[in-house]
């Protein structure tokens, strides 16, 4: 596996609106619909490329996504964007019936997942998306933990049939992938093994993915040899490798900023109960509502509510005690 | 009308539609009937008449779209495509049962719900309100894609309460999207009530035309208007267009119409029979205009038009096969722009094949020339005209004449069947009632080789022989003097359609009668049968009817 070898972040939002306008060139289908928010989700970016083919709807999520749809029936790829808390967030019943019931090419990227959101607060603070998402038949479900790994998912996306919900997170985040990584890294259905370890494994996906690579450092300090599994297709997940965790390392760890209900914890726990039940502890939002913080108060926001690095060692050195290997 | 739309064989279809549909209701014992029924002229006249769509090829690239918005009218919408010829009409036997392909919403067809859906349906609908959204998208994929194709969306009044019809309705407006075209079918109805009482929608048109929309307001039920209104939505440029089509939720089955009980209800099953001879006899009332003062047609036309009446009837006189001589192609042309209603021209004239282009082209909608004026080679090519033209054609024989044996191999493409009960030439005549044995077994021996037109009483039709030509088979009923020679038209016609009701349901009575369940089926009418009570003489069984 490459991994980035500096220590650098980037903005992956900006790597989605960069994408977006790469693929336009490339594909006529790429269409794109925005609601208020394109300058933020960087899909303005396309929109000045090729005005023609992008659509701005207004604060309308219900009908964004369904014009999506409409858009995807005629023909085109469609992608919708704009915050997590309005798209699922609002419109639940359209990204059911309109999109995912007749397995329609709208793909659902949205930015501000999670609790770093920052200063807007519980309302914005979208914790929910992950099991409402994989919950609906035909949808696929993406957490991307870097702005390389953003443009891979993208690319791979627009060219495979269907619709998919792809989460980006507002803050500017660890870059975890090599420059130069092969797009063979990012298969739906797949996880990957960024570190190795035969003590426990932590599988996180998103902006977790930095702070668990990070928790496994902090624990190799203590003696402790921990698989660290970048796990950003939550669905479908990639029961397999799981369960080759359970049985190598047998403790499992999961990281996600999502509430600890039915979101990457779940599946992970799902697949490890049915094909190699091992101790899991999950790292999320302990099912409460999130609050604002400034900008520079994100990484003490997602220690209040148990996000970082030490609530991660920490759960690993719990489940390890679990553990019967 | 004079749209080129074979006028009475969309009419025909679309009763087949309804009979269709209540035979898939009443075999899955639930489902929508009302909003069946109220679409099933604006679903029809898309289908079989205004839309460009393949259903050998229902992906065809540059077809127009039809978004089902209002899913739940699920029975109609499938008898559409079924009539359209998109999957075996038996099938609609299996609507909402495990393993059917016409589940209770309709499905979006595609290779992974082939064993959930038919192909031509385009969206899968039945949660409320997004389906507006969806042709929006169509549309704008369809402009960018440089295509002429249109989008159609049908939208229900309840449906209207959902937020999200009015996010699409101003996105629509935004986009300028003249290429799409919502119809509202404005039933008045929703599943708990009457809508303005559960969520008043109007003003309605105003609401929809201060979104930019250009609106334009019909009688659902007509397809002419229809027909008018989709062909003014054409013009309509960088805005959408909106049809608010008046309807009668259940419209087709007496005792459902208007009626919210029959909102989502299926009818028993041991009425189906009756239910569908109730479709099938339907009827239309034709004014003809040359009874009464000669002059100023277009103000007679006008006062019937108010009065909802079905057609036109034109009785053209050469003063050659018959004596008399009223009025020509010229003149029917320069009427057809005053009136949307369907002209039934009857061409009492000689060498009819050497005219029949003059009447084409003055856009009539039926044209009927007389056996006796035209040798069979001549009806032939008569014919074949009408049909490129997409006019109903239609034949008629005076009371002496009988049915020729060369109209037999023309029966499948005959829409009407004039049987004289005058000898044809003057208004005011005294009615034939020989006639009416006549018309019973040309009824029988033509639907016995195919003929599934209509049969049309002509000559001395009042409210005193309405009641037989009706039993006797005739469902375009041509009423001259009987409605111009009277001061009160509005109440002429009113009487005249009285008639033809109790002729009506003295015929389901019977037929319910003959099943056995006819105290049943008064239960089920009582309301529809009471204003009739004693002219069927049923006063007595209905009050004991609870």
């Amino acid at each position: 596996m490459q991994l980035s070898s500096e220590r650098k972040i980037a903005d992956m939002r900006g790597a989605y609106g960069d994408t977006l306008v790469e693929l336009g060139k490339q594909n006529e289908r790429i269409v794109c619909v925005g609601g208020d928010t394109t300058e933020s989700l960087k899909t303005k970016k396309f929109g000045d490329k090729y005005p023609d083919r992008m659509f701005n709807v207004g604060i309308a999520e219900a009908n964004l996504v369904s014009i999506a749809a409409g858009l995807a029936i005629a023909g085109k790829i469609a992608f919708a964007s704009t915050y997590a808390a309005f798209i699922p967030g609002r419109c639940m019943d359209q990204i059911r019936n309109a999109i995912c019931y007749p397995f329609l090419d709208v793909k659902l990227v949205v930015s501000h997942g999670g609790l770093t959101v920052g200063p807007d607060g519980a309302s914005h603070q979208q914790i929910e998306d992950l099991a409402s998402m994989r919950a609906i038949p035909n949808m696929r479900v993406v957490v991307p933990a870097d702005a390389i790994s953003v443009r891979h998912l993208i690319i791979k996306m627009a060219s495979t049939p269907g619709p998919f919900y792809a989460r980006l997170a507002r803050p500017s985040s660890d870059i975890v992938y090599a420059e130069d990584s092969d797009e063979g890294l990012f298969e739906f259905g797949r996880g990957n093994i960024l570190r190795d370890g035969s003590d426990a494994t932590i599988i996180a996906c998103g902006l977790m993915v930095g702070r668990s690579l990070e928790a496994a450092e902090t624990l190799r300090e203590k003696g402790i040899s921990c698989r660290v599994v970048d796990m950003f297709s939550i669905k479908p997940i990639d029961a397999a490798l799981v369960e080759k965790c359970a049985r190598e390392t047998g403790a499992i760890v999961t990281a996600e900023e999502h509430n600890i209900i039915g979101g990457l914890g779940g599946a992970v726990a799902e697949a490890s109960a049915e094909r190699y039940p091992v101790p899991v502890r999950r790292i999320g939002v302990r099912d409460i509502f999130g609050e604002s913080a400034r900008d520079e108060e994100i990484d003490s926001l997602l220690d209040k509510y148990g996000l970082n690095v030490s609530e991660i060692a920490k759960a690993v050195l719990e489940a390890k005690s679990k553990s019967r290997k | 009308m004079g749209f080129n739309m074979r006028y009475l064989d969309l009419k025909r279809k679309i009763r087949n539609v309804r009979m269709l549909a209540i035979q898939g209701i009443a075999e899955a014992g639930s489902g929508h009937p009302g909003a069946s029924f109220s679409a099933a002229e604006i679903m029809g006249t898309l289908y079989f008449r205004k839309m460009n769509h393949s259903p050998s090829k229902p992906d065809w690239q540059e077809r127009d779209y039809f978004i089902n918005s209002k899913a739940h009218s699920a029975p109609g919408y499938y008898a559409t495509l079924a009539v359209s010829g998109y999957f075996p009409a038996e099938e609609i036997k299996t609507l909402r049962k495990l393993g059917s392909r016409l589940q209770g919403h309709p499905v979006r067809y595609s290779e992974r719900q082939r064993d959930h859906s038919v192909p031509g349906v385009e969206y899968s609908g039945g949660s409320e309100g997004i389906g507006l959204s969806v042709g929006v998208g169509i549309a704008l994929a369809s402009r960018l894609d440089g295509k002429k194709n249109r989008v159609y969306v049908l939208i229900g009044d309840g449906e209207s309460n959902e937020g999200q019809i009015w996010e699409a309705s101003m996105a629509a407006g935004k986009f300028k999207l003249d290429n799409l075209v919502a119809v509202l079918d404005r039933n008045r109805i929703q599943q708990d009530g009457f809508t303005e009482d559960i969520m008043p929608l109007d003003p309605t048109k105003e609401k929809w035309a201060a979104f930019n929309w250009n609106v334009i307001e019909i009688d659902g039920h007509k397809v002419e208007q229809f027909v008018d209104a989709l062909n003014k939505a054409r013009q309509a440029h960088d805005k959408p267009t909106l049809i608010v089509a008046n309807t009668i939720k259940g419209n087709g089955i007496r005792h459902m119409a208007n009626n919210p009980q029959w909102h989502g209800k299926a009818p028993t099953k041991k009425h189906t029979p009756v239910l569908l001879e109730e479709l099938e006899s339907e009827y239309f009332i034709a004014p003809s205009i040359i009874a009464g003062e000669r002059e100023n047609y277009e103000d007679k036309i006008k006062k019937v038009e108010r009065e909802g009446v079905d057609m036109i009837h034109l009785d053209v006189m050469d003063g050659r096969f018959v004596p008399n001589i009223t009025f020509f192609a010229d003149t029917i042309k320069k009427l057809r722009p005053r009136t949307s209603l369907p002209f039934d021209a009857h061409l009492m004239i000689e060498n009819p094949l050497e005219h029949i282009q003059d009447y084409i082209d003055a856009r009539c909608d039926i044209i009927t020339v007389h056996a006796e004026a035209c040798t069979p080679d001549e009806f032939a090519q008569i014919k074949d005209k009408l049909l490129a033209a997409g006019i109903s054609p239609g034949i008629a024989i005076n009371p002496s004449t009988d049915v020729p044996d060369w109209l037999y191999e023309h029966l499948r493409d005959l829409d009407v069947m004039i049987v004289m009960s005058v000898n044809p030439g003057f208004a005011g005549q005294k009615f034939i009632p020989e006639v009416l044995p006549k018309m019973v077994s040309i009824n029988k021996k033509l639907r016995d080789h195919g003929f599934m037109g209509y049969i049309e009483a002509d000559g001395g039709i009042d409210a005193s022989t309405l009641q037989q030509v009706y039993d006797a088979g005739a469902r375009i009923l041509v009423a001259g003097n009987a409605v111009y020679g009277n001061v009160d038209i509005h109440g002429a016609i009113i009487q005249l359609r009285h008639k033809a009701t109790v002729a009506l349901e003295r015929r389901l009575l019977e037929h319910a009668s003959r099943l056995g369940i006819r105290a049943d089926w008064m239960k089920a009418r009582k309301h529809i049968l009471i204003p009739y009570a004693n002219e069927l003489g049923i006063e007595g069984e209905l009050h004991a009817a609870k």
